[in-house]
C-alpha cells in the first residue's frame, strides 16, 4: 500500500489525508472502488455498478447504471432515486460473489435498511460502515459488529462533546414538550430529517396527546417502515387546500421547510428540531428554535471508539465529518488511523 | 441552585424580550431573597473576577475526564463557549441534595480566587461531583464570568419594578455603581420609600443618543435643538458627595478614579452633591488630541507625574444632572445647560475641566456644511439634543441624536477566518481582512465580525470550508477571493497587524460580489487615513482659547 500526502499544503499545518489503495479498496474521484469486483461504494457521478449503504441522498445518488443494496433499503432507495432505476437487493448476512470479491450487508443501525458493507478479497476483509449507530433504535435493524482487517468509519460526531442519552429519555422530552404546547393551545412543529429521523420520532410519540401530522416528504416512507415492523402512530399528511385545527397537534416536517411558506399555517407553533447537532447550544440558537432535542442516528464519541476498537481492525480510515480530532486521538492510543482522502466536512443539513 | 438553573435555561431558550421579562418576574417572586440578590448582581453586569484562569480550568478538566488537552481545546473550538464545553465534557450523575445559589457561590466560587492551585482543583472537582447536569452550564457561566442571559440592565430594572412596585429609574440608580451582595439586599432595592434617601455617591444611568437615520430637516426647527460636537473620548460622570469627596464613573459603571487622578483634583472646587455628565478627552496645551493619545492613558492605573504631563486629559462637561443633592434630570436640557454654564464659570481656569461648546447655525443646511469640519477637528460629528428634553436612562429616540460623519470606506480581501462564538459557534464568521502593499502582497489591516446577514454568513462559511489552505491554531487561512467593503472610523499605526496599521471600529459594510481581489484597496490608501489623523494630533490641531474651548465656531 502507498500513501500520498496531498501536495501543495504545508504538511505540518493541515491534517494529512490519504488515498487508499490496497487489493480490497482504493480511492477514486467517484468514491471508494473495489477493483476485484469492479464496483463502487456510495459513488458520486455516474458509474456502472454502485453498492449502496443506505438511502440518504449523500450515499444513494441517482445516475448510476445499476444498484445493489439491502432488501429493506430497496423501496426507500426507489422513492429517493426513482422507481425505474435498476436496483437489486440482498438480505442481511447473505454472502455473494462479485468478480473476485465476496460481498455481504450487515445492519448499521443508522436508518431502516442501512448497511455496513463487508468485502473480502483473497482472505483480506474490509468493512465500509456507511453511517452507523450502535445505540438502540426501535425503527431499524440493530447494529451488527463485523470483525475485519480494515474499517472505513464515519465520524460525523467525532468529538467528546457529543454523547447521546438513551432514546427513551429524548422521547419523553418530546412528549413533555408536546403536552406543554398543547396545554397552551399551540401546535408543536418538530423538524426532523424526512427519512429515518422522522420515523424514529414518530415511533416515540404518545398519540394520546393529540393528532399527528406529517409533511409530504415524510409520508411515503411510512408504509415501508410499518411493513418492516416499526409501530408508528396514525398520521395525517398535510396537503394544500385542506384545513385542520392544528392547535393541539404535533407536526413533523423536514428542516428544509423551516423558512418556507409551508410553515405559515402553523404561525403560532413552537418549533423544535431533533438532531445530534442540538447538543451544542449555538446550533440551536442560530436557528431561533424554541427547543432542540438531541436525537441522532449517528454514533456518538463513545460509540465510535467502542465500535472501532471492537472491529479489531488493523487499519482505520475515517470519513464523513471532521476526522482530525478522532484520528489524532486514536493515533495517540496506538491505532493505525488516518483521514480518508475526500472526506468532506459534513454540514449540519445532513443529519 | 435548582430554581436558578431553570431560570437560566428558560431565559436561554426564550426568543422574545417580553417572555424573558415575565420569566424573571416569576423567578423573583418565588426565589429566596438571598439568591435573588445574586441574580440582580450578575444581571447588573457584575462578575466574580479572578476565580480561575481559563487555561487552568481546561487543564483541570482534561485531567478529570482523561482527555488530552488539545482535544479539550478542539471541543472548545467547535462549541464556541468554554463554560458549555466544560459542562458537556465534565458530565454529571449526581444524586446530591441541591443547595441554594447563594451557598453554591459562597462554597465553590468565591473562595477559588485566594486558593492555591491544588486547593482550587479539589474545590472544582467537588463542585463537579455536587452539581446536577442542568446546573452545570449556569455554574460554569458564573465561573468563567461570561454571564449573559439576554436580559439588559433596563429589563432587569423593569422586572424588579414590577415585583416591588417601585419606579424602574429608582431601581436603576440603586443598582448602579459598585456594590456587593453583602451590603445591598433585595429589600433595599425594592424599598418603596423616597429616592431622596438613596445615597448620592452613585452615578445615574447614562442617557444614550440614537443615531440620526433620517434627514436632519425632519427634526423640525433648528432653534429647538442644542448642537454640540460629538467628542471622541470616554463617556463619564463626575460626582461629588456631601462629605467633600467624589469620584469618576465610566459608562460601564466602573470607577476610573485611579486612572485619571488629575480630574479628581477638581472636586474641592465643585459644590457638594454634584453629578456632571461629560467626556474624558486627551487634551494638551494645543487643545484636543486624538483618541489614540487617550489610549496611552487607558488601562494604566495610578499614572505617574511624567505620563500625566506628557499625556494630559480633561473632563469636558456637557450636562448637569444633580447639584447640592437635587436631581435635575427632569428639568429641560436648556435649563440644565444654563445651570452648568453658571457653575463652570466659578471654577478656576487651571483645572482640567471644560465645557462642551454649543454650535449655533441658522439652518440645518448650514449645520450640515459645518459637519464637514469634524474630521479636521478630531471629533465624530454632532450631538443633537432637544432643548426641552429630560435626561432619560438608556437609549432614547426622538430627543437625543448622534449625527456622525460618514465612515471611511475601503474594499478589502478576506484572507483568513475563525469560528465565531455563541450564536455563531461552529460558523466561520470572524474574518481577517487585507489590502495590497507596495510589493503586491496582501497584508492584514483589520478583523471584522459584524455586518453580514445570517444568510451571507452561512454562504461565507461554506466558502471558507471549501477553501482552507492552512491552519494556525483556530485560524483558517483561505484562498483570497472574497472582497468586502469595510467601514471604519479611523486608522492608526499599530504593531497588531503585519501592515503596521490598525483600523478603528472596522465593520463589514457590504459584500462586494462584483469585485475581484485585484480591485481591493492598497495599504497606501489606508495609510493616507492614518497620516491624516497624525496631523490632527501633532501639527496644526484645533485652535482653542485659554479655557481650551475650540475657537473656530
Amino acid at each position: 500500500m502507498t500513501l500520498h500526502p496531498l501536495k501543495g499544503f504545508p504538511s505540518t499545518l493541515i491534517t494529512q489525508t490519504f488515498f487508499l489503495k490496497n487489493e480490497v479498496l482504493e480511492s477514486r474521484i467517484q468514491g471508494l472502488y473495489c477493483p476485484a469486483g469492479d464496483f463502487f461504494i456510495d459513488p458520486r457521478g455516474n458509474v456502472p455498478r454502485a453498492v449502496v449503504t443506505h438511502a440518504h441522498s449523500d450515499h444513494g445518488r441517482p445516475g448510476h447504471g445499476s444498484y445493489l443494496c439491502s432488501d429493506t433499503c430497496k423501496p426507500l432507495l426507489k422513492i429517493r432515486i426513482g422507481q425505474d432505476c435498476r436496483i437489486e437487493s440482498l438480505p442481511f448476512g447473505k454472502q455473494i460473489k462479485i468478480g473476485e470479491a465476496i460481498v455481504s450487508f450487515h445492519p448499521a443501525g443508522h436508518i431502516l435498511g442501512s448497511a455496513q458493507i463487508r468485502i473480502e478479497v483473497r482472505g483480506k476483509v474490509w468493512v465500509v460502515s456507511g453511517d452507523y449507530k450502535p445505540q438502540a433504535d426501535q425503527t431499524c435493524e440493530a447494529f451488527e459488529l463485523v470483525k475485519c482487517h480494515g474499517y472505513v468509519s464515519e465520524c460525523t460526531f467525532g468529538l467528546p462533546v457529543y454523547r447521546w442519552q438513551p432514546e427513551q429519555m429524548i422521547h419523553q422530552q418530546i412528549n413533555h414538550w408536546w403536552a406543554e404546547n398543547a396545554r397552551d393551545g399551540r401546535p408543536s412543529l418538530l423538524f426532523a430529517y424526512s427519512l429515518g429521523k422522522a420515523q424514529r420520532v414518530l415511533a416515540g410519540l404518545d398519540n394520546n396527546l393529540g393528532q399527528v401530522f406529517v409533511h409530504g416528504a415524510v409520508y411515503p416512507f411510512l408504509e415501508h417502515y410499518e411493513r418492516a415492523g416499526a409501530r408508528l402512530p396514525a398520521v395525517i399528511k398535510v396537503e394544500r387546500g385542506q384545513d385542520h385545527d392544528f392547535n393541539q397537534s404535533m407536526i413533523i416536517a423536514p428542516p428544509a421547510v423551516e423558512d418556507s411558506t409551508w410553515t405559515r399555517k402553523f404561525r403560532s407553533a413552537r418549533k423544535g428540531f431533533a438532531s445530534g447537532w442540538m447538543a451544542v447550544r449555538g446550533a440551536r440558537r442560530r436557528r431561533n428554535l424554541d427547543r432542540g432535542f438531541i436525537l441522532s442516528d449517528h454514533a456518538d464519541w463513545d460509540g465510535l471508539l467502542e465500535v472501532i476498537k471492537a472491529t479489531e481492525a488493523e487499519e482505520i480510515k475515517v470519513t464523513h465529518g471532521n476526522g482530525d480530532a478522532l484520528t489524532r486521538y486514536l493515533q495517540e492510543q496506538g491505532s493505525n488511523c488516518t483521514v480518508l482522502d475526500g472526506a468532506g466536512i459534513r454540514g449540519e443539513e445532513e443529519e | 441552585m435548582k430554581k436558578f438553573a431553570s431560570l437560566f435555561h428558560d431565559l436561554d431558550s426564550m426568543t422574545k424580550t417580553n417572555d424573558r421579562l415575565d420569566r424573571l418576574v416569576v423567578y423573583f417572586e418565588n426565589a429566596c431573597p438571598g439568591d435573588s440578590i445574586w441574580v440582580c448582581w450578575f444581571l447588573a453586569g457584575n462578575r466574580i473576577k479572578g476565580a480561575i484562569k481559563t487555561g487552568e480550568l481546561r487543564s483541570f478538566l482534561s485531567e478529570r475526564v482523561n482527555l488530552p488537552l488539545w482535544l479539550v481545546e478542539e471541543c472548545h473550538d467547535r462549541v464556541g463557549d468554554l463554560a458549555e464545553t466544560v459542562s458537556l465534557l465534565a458530565g454529571s450523575n449526581t444524586v446530591n441534595k441541591p443547595i441554594s445559589l447563594d451557598e453554591t457561590i459562597r462554597k465553590f466560587l468565591m473562595p477559588l480566587r485566594t486558593m492555591d492551585t491544588e486547593e482550587r482543583k479539589e474545590t472544582l472537582y467537588r463542585a463537579w461531583d455536587y452539581l446536577a447536569m442542568d446546573e452545570m452550564l449556569p455554574f460554569h457561566k458564573l465561573l468563567t464570568g461570561g454571564f449573559r442571559m439576554g436580559v439588559s440592565k433596563g429589563n432587569l430594572c423593569k422586572a424588579l419594578a414590577r415585583v416591588g412596585k417601585v419606579e424602574p429609574a429608582v431601581i436603576a440608580q440603586r443598582l448602579s455603581g459598585s456594590w456587593n451582595c453583602d451590603d445591598l439586599s433585595l429589600e433595599d432595592i425594592l424599598d418603596p420609600s423616597d429616592e431622596a434617601k438613596d445615597q448620592i455617591n452613585r452615578p445615574y444611568p447614562f442617557c444614550l443618543a440614537a443615531p440620526l437615520q433620517e434627514k436632519a430637516e425632519s427634526l423640525g426647527n433648528i432653534e429647538d435643538w442644542q448642537v454640540e460636537w460629538k467628542w471622541d473620548g470616554i463617556r463619564a460622570q463626575l460626582l461629588t458627595t456631601v462629605g467633600g469627596s467624589g469620584m469618576l464613573w465610566s459608562r460601564g459603571e466602573e470607577s476610573m478614579d485611579e486612572s485619571f487622578p488629575e480630574v479628581l483634583e477638581c472636586i474641592p472646587h465643585l459644590p457638594p452633591g454634584l453629578c456632571m455628565d461629560g467626556e474624558i478627552l486627551a487634551w494638551g496645551r494645543e487643545g484636543l488630541r486624538s483618541f489614540s493619545r487617550l489610549q496611552k492613558r487607558l488601562g494604566r492605573k495610578n499614572p505617574g507625574p511624567s505620563i500625566q504631563k506628557k499625556e494630559p486629559v480633561r473632563f469636558q462637561a456637557y450636562d448637569l444632572l444633580r447639584v447640592h443633592g437635587e436631581d435635575l434630570r427632569l428639568m429641560p436640557m436648556e435649563k440644565r445647560r444654563a445651570r452648568l454654564e453658571d457653575l463652570l464659570k466659578k471654577v478656576p481656569d487651571h483645572l482640567p475641566l471644560g465645557i462642551s461648546s454649543l454650535i449655533k447655525e441658522k439652518s440645518w443646511e448650514q449645520l450640515e456644511l459645518r459637519r464637514e469640519e469634524s474630521r479636521d477637528r478630531g471629533v465624530e460629528g454632532f450631538m443633537l439634543k432637544k432643548k426641552d428634553s429630560k435626561y432619560e436612562s438608556g437609549r432614547v429616540r426622538g430627543s437625543w441624536f448622534k449625527w456622525k460623519v460618514d465612515p471611511f470606506l475601503a474594499d478589502m480581501v478576506v484572507v483568513s477566518a475563525q469560528l465565531g462564538h455563541g450564536k455563531r459557534a461552529n460558523l466561520y464568521s470572524d474574518y481577517s481582512l487585507a489590502v495590497w502593499d507596495e510589493s503586491g502582497k496582501l497584508v492584514t489591516v483589520a478583523k471584522a465580525y459584524s455586518g453580514l446577514s445570517n444568510d451571507e454568513i452561512e454562504e461565507v462559511d461554506k466558502f471558507v470550508r471549501k477553501n482552507i489552505t492552512g491552519k494556525f491554531g483556530p485560524v483558517r487561512e483561505v484562498t483570497p477571493s472574497l472582497v468586502f467593503e469595510i467601514a471604519f472610523e479611523g486608522a492608526q499605526s499599530s504593531g497588531r497587524h503585519k501592515s503596521g496599521v490598525a483600523l478603528r471600529f472596522p465593520r463589514i459594510q457590504r459584500w462586494r460580489k462584483d469585485k475581484k481581489i485585484e480591485e481591493a484597496d492598497t495599504l497606501e490608501v489606508i495609510r493616507g487615513y492614518a497620516g491624516m489623523n497624525d496631523e490632527v494630533c501633532n501639527e496644526a490641531g484645533p485652535k482653542s482659547d485659554a479655557d481650551g474651548n475650540l475657537l473656530l465656531f
